[in-house]
């Protein structure tokens, strides 16, 4: 058993946190005040690779498996989560064109976005439809070589700032299962029809971009289909391990640069006479705090090695992305708890932390359809 | 052309720390590739970017621990590495020098190359002298604090600006091959891509031993001892202001009236 990480994985922990310190936290409350999506720092990723480490070296990625993406994402999310997710979303979508694309498209879309030139997006959500992914009902018709797309879809991360998006359509209405009858179809934001509307007043991870995406009778070539016609459900399905692990990663890094931080100020910070961690009470937030840190990381770590030996761990990795997500918002509590008043303003990170740790409990699947599946994994065994 | 660009994993220091006999106390330390030789590795990478350089390789003097460190300048871009390290080495407390320039001068011997890029000094034992003394070793033309390099080497020469004390700075050429140690804002290094740290990892990195280099252990033997360590004590207090310059501005005016500066 093997618990440590290679060289490597060190080496790309360094240099993220270095590129995090330097690039990112100097901006950080200043993109989430304005609401603003940081084009600046996601060109920086861009160039070091950041926001296609997931991509095939062959198309100009990294290559990077999930264990390393988790730990990209723990990194850069303990610095800030909000210009985090805007790294890390730029390649949304384009794990289906990974998985099952065609060479053309391959070539297409998953270069640009390596490069850092394009930013995807994927759009399932819908305003009737958040996690009964069933319900969808954004249609896709086919016209001779063309896909005819109607429907809105919302909550779309990079829906006004990204470049193509790989959406999740109705394409055959008179399927007979509940799964079937959808397919994945990528849609250039600058096709006719295709318009954006972008949301704000988000609670937390408010650099990122979140959008309502219209489509009005967009047309698109028939080439542009994801994988096979009306498989869209199971292909999707495919991902749900890596991607639950990879909001667990987001959670463990909230929760460790909130434990960072309410450390540092518990060390500085001085009341009668003496430094607060002196203070038993302090003292034992912060061992619970480092506890459960830890413990959300081993699950997570433990959930990203298995999705590289290519286990299937639906249990696992529903387990990670809900412990991984709750203890990002105990730990962000207790951190603006110990930083008292100070922390309830936004001169410390951890007033940030607290409202981005919430985003983690609610998508990718909330802590609720988390807890089914862990549920109906342990009942049918 | 060919450049060797020598590196170094120097220690890190926490703001706060503890000193323990001579040394810092392990927990507060850390260790990190030196930021003078970050720049310089930066320069060879741009000299090969820009079709001059054909090889970049770094040469390091340390323990296998700092190889991830080395690796660092592999994922910049650097080709190769050689690390050279010893038993005899194990045991030295502080390597003078004279030591360094007999082990880094064998190594440039071995590997001749055309233009040996050094940083200016060491963040953490701070001698700032091992390029100089390497090129004085070998006979080789020296530059020191380069803080501007032109990329045309024509007729074989390197046109450098380099900084002199007082704020003054000498433009200059310097016949090759040459040393040339690099100050801090040269350029600006990159940050290691994925893809570098990745493809880093397969790069050689060729270890080696005194008697490899053909240096022998009586020289490296040094008169150099750390007898103490200690935080020096501050004579002085800065004042630090922050606000628009109106507001500074009329602060510091106070300030100097109090201390009668100004009238």
């Amino acid at each position: 058993m093997e618990f440590g990480l290679s060289e490597e994985q060190e080496q790309i922990r360094d240099e993220v946190r270095r590129f995090a310190e330097n690039e990112i936290v100097p901006n950080a409350e200043k993109y989430d005040t304005e609401e603003k999506f940081p084009h600046e720092i996601v060109d920086k990723a861009a160039e070091m690779g950041l926001v296609g480490s997931s991509i095939p070296i062959e198309y100009g990625g990294a290559g990077y498996s999930t264990l390393e993406s988790a730990i990209i994402a723990e990194e850069l999310f303990s610095h800030d989560p909000g210009i985090a997710l805007s790294i890390m979303a730029c390649s949304f979508g384009t794990e289906a064109i990974r998985e099952f694309g065609t060479e053309d498209q391959k070539e297409r879309f998953l270069e640009p976005v390596a490069t850092g030139e394009k930013i995807s997006g994927a759009a399932i959500s819908e305003p009737d439809t958040g996690s009964d992914v069933s319900s969808v009902s954004t249609r896709a018709e086919k016209d001779g070589d063309e896909w005819v797309i109607n429907g809105n879809k919302m909550w779309i991360t990079n829906g006004t700032v990204g470049d193509f998006f790989v959406v999740f359509c109705k394409t055959d209405p008179d399927a007979d299962g509940r799964y079937d009858g959808f397919s994945q179809i990528i849609v250039e934001s600058d096709r006719d029809g295709v318009s954006s509307d972008k949301i704000t007043g988000k609670l937390g991870i408010r650099a990122s971009d979140t959008a309502e995406l219209i489509f009005d009778n967009v047309r698109v070539p028939e080439e542009n289909l994801v994988g096979d016609r009306d498989a869209a459900f199971l292909q999707q399905m495919h991902f749900f391990d890596a991607t639950r692990t990879g909001v667990a990663a987001q959670g463990l890094g909230i929760a460790k640069g909130a434990l960072e931080a309410a450390l540092d100020y518990a060390e500085d910070r001085e009341q009668f006479g003496q430094s607060i961690s002196e203070f038993q009470a302090i003292q034992h937030k912060l061992s619970e705090m480092a506890t459960e840190t830890e413990a959300a990381r081993n699950l997570t770590y433990k959930a990203a090695w298995n999705v590289d030996q290519g286990n299937d761990i639906t249990k696992l990795a529903s387990m990670a992305k809900e412990y991984a997500s709750r203890v990002a918002v105990e730990v962000s509590n207790e951190a603006v708890q110990i930083h008292g008043g100070a922390g309830y303003v936004n001169d410390f990170p951890v007033e940030r932390f607290y409202r981005d740790s919430k985003i983690t409990q609610i998508y990718e699947g909330t802590t609720e359809i988390q807890k089914n599946v862990i549920a109906r994994e342990l009942l049918d065994d | 052309m060919k450049i060797l660009v020598t590196v170094k994993e120097v220690a890190t220091v926490e703001d706060e720390f503890e000193i323990e006999g001579t040394e810092i106390a392990e927990q507060y330390l850390g260790a990190d590739l030196n930021e003078w030789d970050d720049y310089a590795i930066e320069e060879a990478v741009q000299l090969q970017e820009d079709g001059i350089a054909d090889e970049v390789v770094t040469v390091t003097i340390g323990p296998e621990d700092c190889e991830q460190t080395v690796r660092q300048a592999l994922a910049k871009g650097a080709d190769r590495a050689v690390r050279v390290w010893d038993d005899a080495l194990e045991d030295v407390d502080l390597l003078d020098v004279n030591a360094k320039t007999e082990i880094l001068s064998a190594v440039v011997e071995a590997e001749d190359p055309d233009l040996v890029l050094s940083g200016v000094q060491a963040g953490d034992d701070s001698f700032g002298a091992t390029g100089v003394s390497v090129a004085e070793n070998l006979g080789f033309q020296w530059g020191a604090v380069v803080n501007h390099l032109e990329h045309d080497f024509e007729d074989g020469l390197a046109s450098v600006r380099r900084e002199l004390e007082g704020g003054v700075e000498e433009l200059t050429d310097i016949e090759l091959p040459a040393v040339l140690t690099i100050q801090t804002g040269i350029n600006e290094p990159r940050y290691a891509s994925l893809r570098g740290i990745r493809q880093a990892q397969q790069k050689p990195l060729d270890v080696q031993t005194l008697a490899d280099i053909g240096v022998d252990e009586s020289d490296i033997e040094t008169e150099l001892e750390l007898t103490d360590m200690y935080e020096p004590e501050s004579e002085s207090d800065a004042t630090f202001w922050e606000g628009s310059p109106d507001e500074t501005a009329s602060e510091l005016g106070d300030l100097l009236r109090d201390k009668g500066v100004a009238q």
